[in-house]
């Protein structure tokens, strides 16, 4: 294999890398938005403590950071889903009930404390300088194989929430939740306790969150504040998620890749342009991603992958209208 | 096959057909002849307005070496440029276009000390391509496990702290306050100076970050005020929070000495609060007697640049140091830049000055050593890959900044 297509190969496996991260975080979306109704504005909270959460317990000894418990990385994703986790049931026990729009603002303001805390709280975090020290997996192995590597892990994580997030989909618990989306009162009517199950989707939601908080710190061996913010994750994770399919787990896995390909691959195309321009078509590059977003939302206003009802997914009830 | 499923393959078709549009369009086909310069900064984002001239004056030392016969025997050398975004993310986007679709030999860049970590982390280091970044400043990249890779041109703001404690202390003052904009930049300078005060016997009296751009301070203000400060040290920017402070500390009076890092060398203090202000500031400047910076900056004028402009000096030098460490490598072999980087800017050899490439080809073809003094003073970096500072005081005199002596940290 010669250089210039070993480099073609290695950026589309860095760009991989990173959309299967995000589709980790857009599948956690959707079971908070696209499943249950809640608009979780706040995806940067919990990408963050998920982030710093796994940085502190596997970085060794720092004197910047409170760190050093050199602990595997397994231990530090499982820690990480399970502090964003207990954050959220904490989060979630004050503010659930409200409705969708000010639980939006809510999340929104709860992530910017969060995300506040972990930039000023210097003994934990080292600030607004951030950690470098983190350790990857197979980073020792040639970039071919360490970037393989990572994202066979990645995937495998993606493939496993998948098939566990399609079961429970296809569940009755699958079907309470979206009645519970499409009209509260008469799930509330049917003996179901609405709050209870949404606080459930808002908590394993925030989990995901926290885990693709995980997977990037570890990916890119840094994490500062300027890492977590909400463009970067709260903005762009929605953005794949309803241009992906919102309540289809397949469309928010496609959108995550759809949507980072756009994100990345546009500065190909406009940096084509004489090197006069290179100002003007970092520009022209962010306006073009507007305009693609403005296409996939306008042709495809359900998302690229719309959601399917269980008739049509085949799961129960009537036969499948064959057309 | 059911319809639904149909009409959503076809829309997974036309998604990937879509993404591998995107990714061929790429300059897939390396062009043998050119040799590729990848350049990163944040041409988006919060620094946007700092990045064009920084830019600029890369491409200024791409263009000499093409007017002066180009590079390895006659070939064109190229400046890629690719957006960080000045965050992590893009940091490392752009590394990976940059190091990988691109193939570029070397990498001026990041700016952001943020995303100038992550694309060295993820895709220079394990690639074992060279950076050399204009303006990164934070102490972390010091302490990077980098084999040897990255480099700066700009001091670590670990230094300018340094200096200006010795400065403070020389002044006579033993109590000061501390307040610093809570970013990367001041929590670095700031908390370099603590260290360096401290450890000359000063007393901090209070020590308290800020958020930028808020209407008020006078909360902190009158906290930093306690314990009988004889000064308050100001590490922000003077078009933002550092005006805010300093005005409101003489409204209420609790301070009427200040001092300041570079960030406060704006002339909008003295305009708005008074030529009698008592500011004195530090700022890394280029070496005094230094006949690069002229040279830089007449070339520099002459493409329409303002010399002015901040870190355009040190942008210049990374890529023309780049470039000569092409030269002296002999080839594109990413493995080689590094030693030759080192090789090209270590003292003893022929000097080479801004814009003097023709020279620097004709030196190494003899057989002879070069050292690249560049706009920004001598390049001597330390094995960390990081150079010295050369910082300057600066008091206000007759409503602007006047520079004062070149200051030691010892």
């Amino acid at each position: 294999m010669d250089q210039a297509t070993l480099g073609l190969l290695l950026y589309v496996l860095g760009l991989a890398n990173l959309a299967a991260i995000y589709a980790v975080m857009a599948l956690g979306l959707n079971l908070n938005w696209g499943v249950t109704g809640l608009f979780n504005a706040g995806v940067a909270g919990f990408f963050a403590v998920g982030a710093y959460t796994s940085v502190i317990l596997t970085a060794p000894d720092s004197p910047h950071f409170l760190g050093g418990f050199d602990l595997p990385l397994p231990v530090g994703m499982v820690a990480a889903m399970l502090v964003s986790g207990l954050i959220a049931l904490a989060i979630g026990a004050a503010t659930i009930r409200l409705r969708s729009d000010y639980l939006a603002i809510g999340t929104i303001g709860i992530a910017e404390i969060l995300r506040l805390v972990l930039k000023n709280e210097e003994w934990l975090t080292n600030g607004v300088r951030g950690i470098t020290t983190i350790p990857r997996p197979f980073v020792a192995e040639t970039a071919l194989v360490s970037e393989l590597s990572y994202l066979a892990m990645t995937l495998a994580i993606l493939l496993v929430l998948y098939v566990l997030l399609e079961a429970a989909l296809n569940s009755p618990w699958g079907r309470m939740m979206r009645a519970i989306r499409d009209s509260e009162t008469t799930a509330a009517a049917a003996g179901k306790n609405v709050d209870a199950r949404r606080l459930e989707a808002f908590v394993l939601g925030s989990m995901l969150m926290g885990l693709g908080g995980a997977l990037f710190a570890h990916y890119l061996r840094y994490i500062g504040p300027e890492a977590t913010e909400p463009v970067t994750t709260t903005f762009l994770v929605w953005v794949m998620l309803i241009a992906g399919g919102s309540g289809n787990n397949r469309g928010a896995i496609l959108g995550a890749f759809v949507i980072w390909t756009i994100w990345s691959a546009t500065e190909l195309l406009t940096r084509q342009l004489p090197p006069e321009w290179a100002v003007r078509a970092s520009y022209l590059r962010i306006f073009l991603i507007g305009l693609l977003l403005q296409v996939v939302l306008q042709r495809y206003s359900r998302g690229l992958l719309p959601e399917r009802n269980p008739a049509e997914r085949g799961a129960t009830g009537p036969q499948d209208r064959t057309l | 096959m059911n319809r639904p499923t149909m009409a959503a393959s076809r829309r997974v078709a036309l998604a990937a057909a879509l993404a591998g549009a995107l990714v061929a369009a790429g300059p897939a086909a390396a062009q043998q002849q050119e040799v590729r310069l990848g350049w990163m900064g944040a041409i988006t984002g919060p620094i946007a307005q700092l990045v064009p001239p920084i830019l600029r004056a890369s491409q200024l030392a791409v263009e000499q070496v093409n007017e002066q016969g180009g590079i390895l025997g006659g070939r064109r050398l190229t400046l890629i440029s690719a957006d960080s975004q000045c965050n992590a993310q893009g940091g490392n986007d752009a590394g990976n276009k940059l190091v990988n679709v691109d193939q570029v030999v070397a990498i001026v860049g990041g700016l952001c000390s943020g995303e100038t970590i992550a694309a060295a982390n993820s895709q220079a280091i394990p690639n074992g391509v060279v950076m050399v970044s204009p303006a990164s400043t934070s102490p972390l990249i010091t302490g990077l496990q980098d084999r040897d890779l990255i480099f700066r041109v700009v001091p670590s703001d670990a230094y300018q702290g340094q200096v200006m404690a010795r400065m403070v202390w020389n002044m006579g003052l033993r109590r000061v306050a501390v307040t610093h904009v809570n970013n990367d930049y001041g929590r670095g300078l700031a908390g370099s100076f603590r260290t360096a005060y401290e450890a000359l016997g000063g007393t901090i009296t209070a020590f308290a970050p800020h958020e930028d751009q808020r209407a008020s301070y006078r909360t902190e203000l009158a906290t930093l005020a306690r314990g009988n400060p004889e000064a308050l040290v100001v590490i922000a920017y003077g078009g933002g929070s550092g005006l805010t402070v300093i005005r409101q500390a003489l409204e209420g009076g609790f301070f009427n000495r200040f001092i300041g890092g570079d960030g406060m060398r704006d002339d909008v203090l003295p305009r708005e609060l008074g030529a009698n202000l008592n500011l004195v500031v530090t700022q890394p400047v280029p070496r005094e007697g230094n006949p690069g910076l002229e040279i830089f900056n007449e070339a520099f004028r002459r493409v329409g640049g303002n010399p002015a402009s901040i870190f355009v000096a040190q942008g210049y030098d990374a890529a023309f140091a780049l470039a000569l460490a092409i030269q002296h490598s002999g080839g594109t072999d990413r493995a080689r830049i590094s030693a030759s980087l080192r090789a090209v800017t270590a003292p003893g050899g022929t000097v080479i000055r801004p814009g003097q490439w023709r020279e620097a080809v004709a030196a190494l073809a003899a057989g002879q050593r070069i050292t690249y003094v560049g706009a920004s003073g001598p390049i001597e970096f330390d094995a960390n890959g990081d150079v010295p500072g050369n910082v300057a005081q600066f008091t206000i005199q007759g409503g602007t900044f006047v520079q004062g002596p070149i200051l030691s940290a010892n």
